[in-house]
C-alpha cells in the first residue's frame, strides 16, 4: 500500500495557484529530490517562494517539511552519506553550486528551531553573536542592533533593563523570540522556522503569531506548522507536502477552502495526519 | 479498585510486596558498601593525620636506671607487648620471671628516643619493663637540635661565649638564647655566602669558560678571535678570583667568631661532647616546659619543616624544595596535558568521521590508563631525556658536553612524561563533556553564519568547559601524587639547586627537582634508620594530601563558578 502511495506520488502533478508577490520569485525549488543514504525523502519538488509573502509547510508528521526547510540554508550538510536532485536558487543562483560559499548563504538566510537554543551567554551577546561571527566589532553597530532588533522581535520592553544577564534565565516563549531577534539580526533575505511554536504555551504562541505578522513584508517568511489554524492565521501561500511531494502550491485561503486536490482536502478536513 | 483497605501506617500497604520488589537489599548493599568504603578513608585519614599532627609536638624526658646499675634518658615513643626469649628470661629476677609467667609469657617493653647518634650510634633503645629499677624526670636535662648528627639529650656542662665561662647563674639562661640567635645569625649568613654569593661568582667563571669553548668551537685554537678572547679570559677570572678569596675570607671570620661560643654537654653515662652554639638548631629543657613553650616548640618546628631545606640526608629540618617540586611540577603538567588533551578530543569528537578507525583509536586511549605508570617513566627517560634532550644539547649546548643539559631526567621531562600518564583522563573526560553539548546549540550557531571552528570556539568549547576542567582536576590529582616515573625522569633525593634562580633565564626546567611523594619513599625506606624517618613520613603524607586537596579545592571552585555561568535556567 505504502509502495503504491509511493508511486503514486512521484507521478502525480502539483496543483498550482499561489499569490504571486509584489516582488516576485526569491527562492525557486526546481525538480528537487532528496535522499538519505539509499532512502529517498523528497521527489522532484517545484515551487517559487515569494518575496515578501509568509509561505507555510503543512503536512503530515515525516512527510519531509524540516527536510526541505533545511535545505534551503542547507543545513542537511552536516548529515553524512546525503545526496541531492535538482536545484535550489536563492536569488536565481543555485546554492547547491560548487563555488557557493555555505557559510554566507547560511547568513542570508536566518533559522528558528523548533526548540528555543538561546546560547549561554547573556542576551545582547545571542543577538549580536550572526554580527560578532562575521566579524562586526563596531561597539555602537552592536548596540545599535541589540535594539532594533529586539524590537523587531517584541522582546526588548521585557529585557531591556537585563541585557547583560544570561540568556537562560528568560522564558520559554521569550527565550523563542530571542532566537528570532538572533535570527533577523544580520538582516537575512529569508527568515526560515521550523515548528517555532511546538514547544510554547499558547499565550507565547499567539505573541509569535503576532510578530511573524509584524516582519511580514521585511522578510520572506518560510514556516513549517502542525497547526492549520497557525498556517492560516499567519500564512500568504501553504504547500501541502505528503510523503515527500508538495501536493498542492496555493494561497492559503483557498487551501484551506476550495482545496484542489483530494489529499489537500483530506487532510486540512482531518481525515487524515 | 482500591488498594488500601483500611487506614494503615505508612510502609504497610506493602505488606504483601516481595522483599527483592521493594528495593531494600539492593539499598542495603549498597548503602552498605559506600559506608566500607567512607569508613576505610576517614581511618586512613585519621591515622594519617593524627600522626602527622602529633610528631612535632615536644614530649618530655625520662631517665632510667636499669637493673644493672648504668643509666639511659630519653623520649618516650610507644610501649609494646612482646615475647622475651629464653637467654633473657633467664636474666631476670623471680619477682618479674612470676609476673611475666601469669602474663603467658608475654612482657612490656618501651622504646626510647636517646639521640647522641654520634656517641650511641643509634637513636632510640628497646628498654624491658623488668630492666627497669628507677624511673624520674629530671629537672634540667636538656634536648638539643643539631645541624649534623640528629639531636643531643644531656646536660649542660659548661658554657662559653665569646671566651668567657664566667657567666653568672641567674644570667645564664637569657644569655644563651640571645647568643644563640646571634650564632644561628652568623651561620645563615654563612650559608648565604657560601650557597649565594659563591655559587655567583661559579656560575660567572662558568659562563666564562663556556664562552671560551664557543669561540674555540667556532674558531680553532689556532685563530686570533681565540687568543683575544683566552686573553680576556685570564683577566676575568682573575678579578673573580679575587672577589672569590674575599668573600671566603668573610665566611673565615664569621668561623672564627661562631667558634668562640660554644657549649660542653654531657649525656646520661657521662660522655662529654663539645657543641658550637651555630651548630645548635633549638634547644629547650624538656621538663620545664609550660604548655606555651611547647607549643612554641611545635610550631617553630612546623614552620622549618614547611620554609627550611632538608638535613640529615632529608629526615630533619624542611621540605620547602620538595613543596616547590611537586607545584611546579603538576603546574607544568596541567599547562601541558590541557591542549593536549583537549585538542585530541575535539578532534575525535568534532572533526574524525566516527568509524572503525575512531574506534580504535578511543579504546586505546582508554587502555592508555591501564599501563603501568613505571613503564611511562622508562618511555620519558628514553624519548623525552635522551632523544629529544639529546638532540637539544648537541644543537643548542654543544659547548657543556659530556655534560647533559636537557639530555637528562629534568623537571620539564618529569612534566611531559606525567602528561603523558594522564592524557587519557583528558580525552576521555572532554569527549564525554562536549558528547553532552546539544546538537541544537552548533546548529543554531551554524545556521548564523558561524563557520565549524567559531562554534567550537564559542559555543561548544564554553559550553563543555566544566566537564573538561573536571578532567583536568582528575588529572592533576593522579599526576600530583605519582612516584614512580618520576624516579627514572628527573626526581631526586637532594637537588643542589631550585629549578627557579636569579641567573638568565631564571627559569630552568632542565634542572633536577625534588618531590613530596618521593621524599616520603626515601625518608621512610631509604634512610639510615626507619624509625628516624617513621614520623617524617607522617608529616610528608599530611602536607602531600593537604596540597592535592587544596588544589582539587582551588580548581573545583573555579570550575563551579564557570558552571554557574553556563547552566543556569530553566527550560
Ligand atoms: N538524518 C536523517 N537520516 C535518515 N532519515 C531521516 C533523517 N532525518 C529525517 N529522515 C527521514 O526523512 C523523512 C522526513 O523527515 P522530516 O524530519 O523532514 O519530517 P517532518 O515533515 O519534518 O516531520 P515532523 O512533522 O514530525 O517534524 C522521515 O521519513 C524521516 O524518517
Ligand atoms: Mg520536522
Amino acid at each position: 500500500m505504502d509502495q503504491l502511495v509511493e508511486l503514486n506520488n512521484e507521478t502525480e502533478e502539483t496543483v498550482y495557484h499561489f499569490q504571486e508577490g509584489p516582488e516576485g520569485t526569491v527562492i525557486e525549488i526546481d525538480d528537487f529530490s532528496l535522499w538519505y543514504g539509499d532512502k529517498q525523502a523528497l521527489f522532484n519538488n517545484r515551487i517559487d517562494i515569494q518575496k515578501g509573502l509568509v509561505t507555510a509547510l503543512i503536512g503530515p508528521s515525516g512527510c519531509g517539511k524540516s527536510t526541505l526547510l533545511r535545505s534551503l540554508n542547507r543545513m542537511n550538510d552536516l548529515i553524512e552519506g546525503l545526496r541531492t536532485g535538482g536545484r535550489i536558487c536563492l536569488n536565481s543562483q543555485n546554492i547547491f553550486d560548487k563555488n557557493i560559499d555555505v557559510i554566507s548563504l547560511r547568513k542570508r538566510m536566518g533559522m528558528v528551531f523548533q526548540k528555543p537554543n538561546p546560547f549561554p551567554m547573556s542576551i545582547a551577546e545571542n543577538v549580536t553573536y550572526p554580527l560578532k561571527v562575521d566579524g562586526v566589532r563596531d561597539k555602537n553597530v552592536l548596540a545599535e542592533t541589540v535594539e532594533r532588533t529586539l524590537k523587531g522581535a517584541a522582546l526588548w520592553d521585557e529585557v531591556k533593563d537585563r541585557l547583560k544577564e544570561n540568556a537562560l534565565g528568560l522564558s520559554g516563549g521569550q527565550q523563542q523570540r530571542l532566537c528570532i531577534a538572533r535570527a533577523i539580526a544580520a538582516e537575512p533575505d529569508v527568515l526560515l522556522m521550523d515548528e517555532p511554536c511546538s514547544a510554547l504555551d499558547p499565550l507565547a504562541t499567539i505573541k509569535i503569531e503576532d510578530l511573524i505578522n509584524e516582519l511580514r513584508g521585511k522578510f520572506t517568511i518560510v514556516i513549517v506548522t502542525h497547526n492549520m489554524q497557525q498556517a492560516a492565521r499567519v500564512s500568504d501561500n501553504t504547500a501541502f507536502m505528503y510523503l515527500g511531494k508538495i501536493i498542492e502550491y496555493g494561497k492559503t485561503q483557498t487551501v484551506f477552502t476550495k482545496p484542489g486536490s483530494q489529499k489537500t482536502q483530506d487532510y486540512v478536513t482531518g481525515r487524515f495526519g | 479498585m482500591n488498594l488500601l483497605k483500611k487506614p494503615v501506617k505508612s510502609g504497610e500497604s506493602f505488606k504483601n510486596t516481595s522483599m527483592a520488589a521493594r528495593g531494600e537489599p539492593a539499598l542495603w548493599t549498597m548503602g552498605g558498601t559506600l559506608a566500607l568504603g567512607v569508613l576505610m578513608i576517614i581511618a586512613f585519614l585519621i591515622l594519617v593525620v593524627w600522626n602527622g599532627i602529633i610528631t612535632f609536638y615536644p614530649g618530655g624526658i625520662e631517665q632510667i636506671i636499669l637493673n644493672d646499675g648504668s643509666m639511659i634518658a630519653g623520649e618516650i615513643r610507644r610501649s609494646e607487648s612482646y615475647r622475651p626469649s629464653d637467654d633473657i628470661l633467664k636474666t631476670v629476677n623471680t619477682e618479674w620471671k612470676e609476673k611475666i609467667r601469669r602474663n603467658k609469657g608475654v612482657a612490656e617493653r618501651t622504646l626510647f628516643k636517646t639521640g647522641n647518634y654520634d656517641l650511641y650510634n643509634e637513636d632510640f633503645k628497646w628498654v624491658d619493663e623488668f630492666n627497669i629499677r628507677e624511673r624520674t624526670n629530671p629537672e634540667n636535662i636538656y634536648y638539643f637540635e643539631r645541624v649534623e648528627w640528629g639531636p643531643f639529650i644531656g646536660f649542660i656542662e659548661k658554657v662559653e661565649l665569646g671566651g668567657r665561662t664566667d657567666i653568672r647563674p641567674e644570667n645564664l639562661a637569657d644569655r644563651l638564647e640571645s647568643e644563640h640567635e646571634k650564632a644561628v645569625e652568623r651561620r645563615q649568613k654563612i650559608g648565604v655566602i657560601e650557597k649565594k654569593k659563591i655559587s655567583d661568582i661559579n656560575h660567572s667563571l662558568e659562563e666564562e669558560r663556556l664562552e671560551l669553548k664557543r669561540v674555540e668551537l667556532a674558531e680553532g685554537v689556532d685563530s686570533d678571535p681565540y687568543r683575544e678572547a683566552k686573553q680576556a679570559y685570564q683577566e676575568k677570572t682573575e678579578t673573580l678570583m679575587a672577589k672569590y678569596k674575599k668573600l671566603q675570607d668573610e665566611a673565615e671570620n664569621l668561623k672564627q667568631e661562631n667558634s668562640q661560643f660554644k657549649l660542653t654537654l654531657k649525656e646520661i653515662g657521662g660522655q662529654k661532647k663539645t657543641l658550637l652554639l651555630s651548630e645548635i638548631v633549638r634547644f629547650y629543657a624538656a621538663n620545664q616546659l609550660s604548655l606555651l613553650d611547647k607549643l612554641g616548640v611545635y610550631f617553630s618546628r612546623w614552620l622549618e619543616f614547611l620554609t627550611a631545606e632538608p638535613r640529615e640526608a632529608n629526615t630533619e629540618g624542611g621540605v620547602m624544595p620538595a613543596i616547590f617540586g611537586t607545584l611546579t611540577m603538576t603546574l607544568l603538567l596541567v599547562m601541558a596535558v590541557a591542549p593536549f588533551g583537549v585538542v585530541a578530543a575535539l578532534y575525535l569528537r568534532e572533526y574524525a568521521k566516527q568509524g572503525h578507525l575512531v574506534s580504535v583509536v578511543r579504546i586505546s586511549v582508554n587502555n592508555l590508563a591501564g599501563v603501568p605508570s613505571i613503564v611511562y617513566g622508562v618511555f620519558g627517560l628514553g624519548f623525552f631525556a635522551y632523544t629529544i634532550g639529546g638532540s637539544i644539547d648537541t644543537l643548542f649546548y654543544p659547548e657543556k658536553l659530556p655534560n647533559p643539559t636537557f639530555g637528562t631526567g629534568g623537571l620539564l621531562w618529569a612534566s611531559l612524561t606525567l602528561a603523558l600518564l594522564t592524557v587519557p583522563v583528558v580525552i576521555v573526560a572532554t569527549e564525554e563533556a562536549l558528547a553532552a553539548v546539544p546538537q541544537s546549540l552548533r546548529e543554531g550557531s551554524l545556521a548564523c553564519g558561524a563557520s565549524k571552528w567559531q562554534t567550537i570556539k564559542n559555543i561548544v568549547i564554553p559550553k563543555a568547559l566544566p566537564g573538561i576542567l573536571t578532567g583536568l582536576i582528575l588529572a592533576m590529582a593522579r599526576g600530583a601524587g605519582e612516584v614512580a616515573p618520576l624516579m627514572l625522569v628527573g626526581v631526586v633525593k637532594m637537588a643542589p639547586e631550585l629549578p627557579f634562580d636569579g641567573y638568565f633565564p631564571f627559569v630552568h626546567l632542565e634542572r633536577s627537582f625534588m618531590h613530596l611523594g618521593f621524599h616520603i619513599f626515601d625518608v621512610g625506606f631509604q634512610s639510615r634508620n626507619a624509625e628516624a624517618g617513621k614520623p617524617m613520613v607522617f608529616v610528608t603524607t599530611l602536607l602531600l594530601i593537604t596540597l592535592v586537596a587544596v588544589m582539587n579545592a582551588v580548581s573545583i571552585h573555579i570550575r563551579n563558578r564557570l558552571n554557574r555561568r553556563f547552566s543556569a535556567g530553566h527550560f
